[in-house]
């Protein structure tokens, strides 16, 4: 039919939308879209599925808030830097490269880094003090969702071979990847040869490496 | 350090990787440690090995639920970008150049065949499940995925190169035996490369699906070779 007049043309244009809506509408199932892994979502992500990116929001969000919890020590900090983490992963998601590592591994650097730099910021006219009760901030909270629940294990798991390194190597490496510090400051905070400091940082991690093994989960 | 050096295991550059992956080195050592490894398979594989141990080390802060208004906020914003990015290239249109006639035709098939789409997706939402079809991309850059869900197709492009000028690519289904069937999708691609459409029909009933460049209002027959082709079976 050849629309004949503006009324018509209007009539006929809002049809069209309400259609466009409703298929839209369908697109994404959740349901589907939780069965894929995070690349092919983040392929679909790239091309402007919104829902698709709230399912690797929702696999990794709960993880990246804490490890920024964990390095602000501030929620609202925490919020914004996880906000600005993912929105930078949405809006980049076109240049996201699989070659580079897993979408989890880009997520959790990218929220390390953004909350490193915001804890520089704010520290930066006040000395750091080696003993900042952040680093000695051991109190789990309670996981809530199912989701959550499921990382039990793997945190478990982490924390429990973190636990069997020797104090002086789990030291150098917490300073390190929650406090951001560089070997030589922390050489200065505790008195050490530089060299040390980095020795201990691979001894450390060689048997986490060891401890841990190749569990998918943790390491995934 | 040499490679032969390297490859014989007599450098020792393992204390610098790990601080390396801790993000501990001082910048100038960062960068100068970034340049060994370009030349280190050694020292590569060394940092790969604990990138993956150090990758475990959130799981040891305390874990804490995402703040519901913190999922709010995002979820807000990224629906919001992609309604903005439908908009900005808006991807089904009829074909002016085929004729007022067959073009309001096509504006009803069109809106048919959605309209069939969204029916099939509603009594198929509940059992079916999608599955996701790597496109192969051919004489341009980019990529393309397909889902099936249901029969329903949705075409995902990223990274692809825009339609030569004058140009717009247009869907076309193919069956087991005889010519591409033209469809009334045609799309161009936002400035990254990106696009979406959903494809009419049921594509349980075909075979391929194919893209080809064709002149603005779109073709009857294809006039290029496919750029993207997606195998069904």
């Amino acid at each position: 039919m050849i629309m004949r007049s503006a009324a018509a043309g209007r009539a006929a244009g809002r049809a069209w939308s309400h259609i466009v809506q409703l298929f839209r509408s369908t697109k994404s199932p959740a349901h589907d879209l939780r069965a894929l892994g995070d690349e092919d979502l983040m392929e679909l992500a790239g091309g402007g599925d919104a829902r698709a990116f709230e399912v690797v929001f929702d696999r990794h969000a709960g993880v990246a808030f804490s490890l920024a919890y964990r390095i602000c020590g501030s929620r609202t900090r925490a919020e914004e830097v996880v906000q600005e983490a993912f929105l930078s992963l949405w809006r980049g998601g076109a240049r996201y490269d699989r070659a580079r590592g897993s979408v989890r591994s880009w997520v959790l650097s990218t929220t390390r880094n953004r909350a490193i730099d915001t804890l520089r910021r704010e520290l930066a006219s006040t000395s750091r003090d080696v003993y900042d009760e952040r680093f000695a901030e051991q109190l789990p909270s309670p996981l809530e969702t199912a989701q959550e629940a499921e990382r039990r294990d793997d945190v478990r798991r982490v924390r429990s071979a973190l636990g069997e390194l020797p104090q002086d190597q789990r030291r150098v490496i917490e300073l390190a990847y929650f406090g951001g510090f560089s070997h030589t400051q922390i050489a200065d905070m505790l008195g050490l040869p530089a060299g040390t400091v980095k020795g201990r940082m691979r001894l450390g991690l060689s048997k986490l490496r060891l401890l841990l093994g190749d569990a998918p989960g943790v390491l995934g | 350090m040499s490679r032969v050096q390297a490859m014989s295991g007599t450098h020792d550059r393992g204390d610098d990787a790990a601080a390396y992956v801790l993000g501990a080195l001082e910048p100038a050592e960062a960068e100068q440690f970034r340049a060994h490894l370009d030349q280190c398979p050694v020292c590569r594989d060394e940092v790969a090995a604990l990138e993956r141990t150090a990758g475990a080390l959130p799981m040891a802060a305390p874990q804490h639920p995402v703040p519901k208004p913190l999922r709010r906020r995002v979820v807000r914003e990224v629906r919001a970008d992609a309604r903005g990015r439908r908009a900005a290239s808006q991807l089904v249109r009829p074909r002016p150049s085929i004729g007022r006639a067959r073009g309001a035709l096509l504006i009803g098939g069109a809106a048919a065949a959605i309209a069939l789409a969204v029916l099939g997706g509603i009594q198929l939402s509940s059992s079916s499940t999608s599955r996701v079809i790597r496109a192969q991309v051919s004489g341009i850059s980019g990529s393309a995925l397909l889902r099936v869900s249901g029969g329903r197709g949705e075409l995902v492009v990223r990274d692809l190169s825009s339609p030569p000028p004058g140009k717009i690519y247009e869907v076309w289904l193919k069956r087991a035996t005889g010519a591409p069937l033209p469809t009334q999708v045609l799309f161009s691609v936002t400035r990254t490369g990106g696009g979406y459409v959903g494809l009419p029909g049921d594509l349980n009933r075909f075979r391929e699906v194919l893209v080809t460049p064709e002149p603005a209002g779109g073709s009857l027959v294809p006039t290029h070779t496919p750029v993207i082709v997606v195998r069904l079976s």
